[in-house]
């Protein structure tokens, strides 16, 4: 369904991806692993052209296109067939809850004004905020705002749901709410790509796991095997590490 | 020290006539130097080099120099010039010297209200969470759509108490426009003061004038201010008040 | 139209610069005395005393109101009315007297607000931390918490200080012979023949002072953060 093909991006002269190549089919759910800086985000970025590669194409069902250059309406074309969930939630600070899923409907696919209300509801209704409706970002607390930000996503349909570090910047007793909607969401069949640091978490749901490191793509596979025997070292000593502080926490 | 507390009831009376003069300078200003100011932020914020050069050594100037002197310069270069370009130029007989003189006034305050609004826009634009274009981007919106639904409704939340000084402040320049012989508020207290050299009671009453007009401007901008940032409320407040409606 | 003559600005700058220490003598004696009763005000109002923050948010409030040119005409018309009925008499008092007078009241208010924010930037940690090390109150203060409020209300005090110069222009109306007062004599010398040059010139004056002024901030600024900076 989704196939990118040697992503290259640099900032300056940082290179932070170089050369990713990776792909999604129906109902996939990709976790991507690896240490910070390793270019998980940059990666999810240019799949939305939230930033744009320097280098590479992207195949997504019938668009073909290179990731640079790529003109305004295959840009447009793409961002309705996904959506993305930010780390910082990116709420729209002056609408409430039930406008900040609306929007994107509304505006960008010019759904009907009641039926994008009947769709926004339900979205709502299914992260379980169905009594926050009218509530404004500032007026919830982080792990709300956060679903609020994933019912905005599913909202509109896409065919791909991007997670980057959904749960980050929450407070660990707010993160287990946000992880159970998105697994009621992985069950129901939604292809996903996820950026994670939550292993318990990847290790239920990934059905593909890619680890990064440095800017490539260091190995895949599935869940079980990537947790259970890595073939790359850099993989091993990366689990052992993320692994080792998970029983420091508990 | 003696007031003459009649002439002073007499002024305020007469001084009430100038308030409208005030206010229209004041509205029409606002209202040409608004998009003007925001035109002009935009090319502050866009990639041509010379219009953002351009821009910026306007703003300098205009910021860098007294009001008073703008007014002066203004004044005493329009009247002849524009009568040289409908004379000569246009070969029109129009007489530009029978214009109103609040026309000159209008000139030289938006002249200077599109600067200084320029970087209050800009300001409040560089609020906004690059986030919230992000987001509205991975919706499917476009840069247009994001900036009309999104950016600027926050922005301008966010400029509300910038525009108000920016209003409190032209309101306080207005009193300047006495020199372009328009008859606002503080030019009528001037005539009224100078027949009897009560100079004194003519300023005391304007004193009055001027903190009623300011507070009357600032009150508006409170309750607009309100009425915008009520998505900024936490929720106890916003809860509590449904409680007792 | 009359003719414009380039090179009579240049002509007039001469004329205009041994005039510019009154402006300077203006704006400095205004920092000095607005900057004291500022320091007051913002006193008043971060101290607890309702009395105290009423007077000061009173005062601030009225301020903000009047337009410069009011103010300076009340303070030259009935300052001495007023002293007079105290047995004080200023009637000969020189001009830059009630400039200095009228822009240290306006300047207050704004210093006020300046030195307030800045005071309240600080994080009060900063004091508690300086202090459990075994620096003294004064130390904590002078150390401490001052550089980091100079830093935070540089480029406040910067605004204002650019405002007061420009507002200073205004007193040439009461007759103070600054460069303003001395630009609006040498067109009255010509019959108004040469306005417009002087106005020019004048602007140039003014325009370059303001960049001199912000460009000498901004150097105070880097030079404080270098040392924040080696601090560490």
């Amino acid at each position: 369904m989704l196939k990118v093909e040697n992503i290259k991006k640099s900032f300056g002269d940082n290179q932070v991806l170089q050369g990713v190549d990776i792909e999604v089919n129906k109902g996939d759910i990709v976790v991507i692993l690896g240490p910070s800086g390793s270019g998980k985000t940059t990666l999810l970025r240019c799949l939305n052209f939230l930033e744009k590669a320097d280098q590479g194409t992207m195949t997504f069902d019938d668009i073909n296109t290179r990731l640079h250059g790529a003109s305004k309406q295959v840009i447009a074309k793409v961002r309705k067939k996904t959506a993305f969930v930010f780390q910082n939630y990116n709420l729209f600070q002056n609408k409430t809850a039930l406008q900040n899923v609306m929007e994107g409907l509304v505006i960008a696919r010019k759904v009907p004004k009641a039926e994008a209300k009947e769709r926004a509801k339900k979205a709502l209704d299914k992260v379980g905020l169905a009594d926050r409706y009218d509530y404004y970002p500032s007026q919830l607390s982080g792990g709300q705002q956060q679903r609020v930000g994933i019912a905005r996503a599913i909202a509109v349909n896409p065919d791909v749901l991007i997670f980057d570090e959904p749960t980050s910047a929450l407070d660990p007793e707010l993160i287990g709410e946000v992880l159970a909607v998105m697994k009621k969401l992985a069950n129901e069949g939604a292809t996903m790509i996820i950026v994670t640091h939550e292993m318990t978490f990847a290790q239920e749901v990934a059905s593909k796991v890619v680890f990064m490191d440095g800017g490539v793509i260091v190995e895949q596979g599935s869940a079980k095997q990537i947790f259970t025997a890595p073939k790359e070292e850099r993989t091993a000593q990366f689990l052992r590490r993320v692994l080792k502080d998970y029983d420091y926490v508990i | 020290m003696n007031l003459d507390l009649q002439f002073m009831a007499e002024t305020f009376i007469d001084v009430l006539h100038g308030i409208p003069v005030t206010f229209q300078i004041v509205i029409v200003t606002l209202l040409v130097s608004a998009p003007l100011g925001f035109l002009m932020t935009v090319t502050k914020l866009g990639d041509g080099r010379i219009g953002r050069r351009a821009a910026a050594a306007y703003v300098s100037f205009v910021r860098g120099t007294p009001v008073v002197l703008q007014i002066l310069f203004l004044y005493s270069l329009l009247p002849t010039l524009l009568n040289y370009l409908i004379k000569e130029v246009c070969g029109l007989s129009y007489n530009i010297f029978t214009v109103n003189p609040i026309l000159y006034a209008y000139v030289v305050f938006i002249l200077n209200t599109t600067a200084v609004l320029s970087e209050v826009f800009r300001s409040a634009l560089l609020t906004v969470n690059k986030g919230q274009m992000e987001a509205a981007l991975s919706i499917g919106m476009n840069r247009f759509q994001a900036y009309v639904r999104i950016i600027i409704p926050q922005a301008l939340t966010a400029a509300l108490p910038n525009i108000c000084n920016t209003t409190v402040n032209l309101l306080k320049s207005t009193s300047l426009a006495f020199m372009m012989t328009v008859k606002d508020v503080t030019a009528i207290a001037k005539i009224d003061a100078s027949f009897g050299y009560n100079y004194l009671e003519a300023y005391l009453v304007i004193f009055f004038i001027y903190i009623l007009l300011c507070s009357l401007v600032q009150g508006v901008f409170h309750l607009t201010e309100r009425a915008a940032a009520a998505y900024k409320k936490p929720a106890s407040v916003r809860n509590a008040r449904r409680v007792f409606s | 139209m009359r003719p414009f003559h380039p090179q009579y600005i240049l002509e007039t700058l001469p004329q205009l610069l041994p005039f510019l220490p009154v402006t300077a003598a203006i704006v400095v004696g205004t920092v000095f005395f607005g900057s004291l009763l500022g320091a007051l005000l913002a006193a008043g109002k971060i101290r607890k005393g309702k009395v105290g923050q009423f007077l000061a948010n009173l005062y601030i409030y009225v301020i903000r109101c009047i337009p410069s040119i009011v103010l300076l005409f009340l303070v030259y018309y009935g300052l001495p009315e007023l002293l007079n009925a105290f047995g004080i008499d200023i009637n000969d008092a020189d001009k830059a007297f009630f400039v200095i007078t009228t822009f240290s009241l306006l300047f207050a208010a704004t210093m006020a607000e300046v030195f307030r924010s800045a005071y309240e930037a600080v994080d009060r940690g900063q004091r508690e931390a300086a202090v459990s090390v075994g620096l003294t109150e004064f130390q904590a203060f002078y150390r401490i918490v001052l550089p980091q409020c100079i830093r935070v209300a540089i480029p406040n005090f910067t605004n204002a200080l650019v405002n007061l110069m420009k507002e200073g222009s205004l007193a040439y109306t009461i007759g103070l012979i600054d460069i303003m007062g001395k630009g609006q004599l040498i067109i009255g010398q010509n019959q108004s023949s040469y306005s417009l040059e002087v106005y020019l010139a004048l602007f140039i004056l003014y325009w370059v002072l303001t960049v001199l002024i912000e460009k000498g901030a901004a150097l105070w600024e880097r030079g404080l953060y270098r040392e924040l900076k080696k601090g560490v």
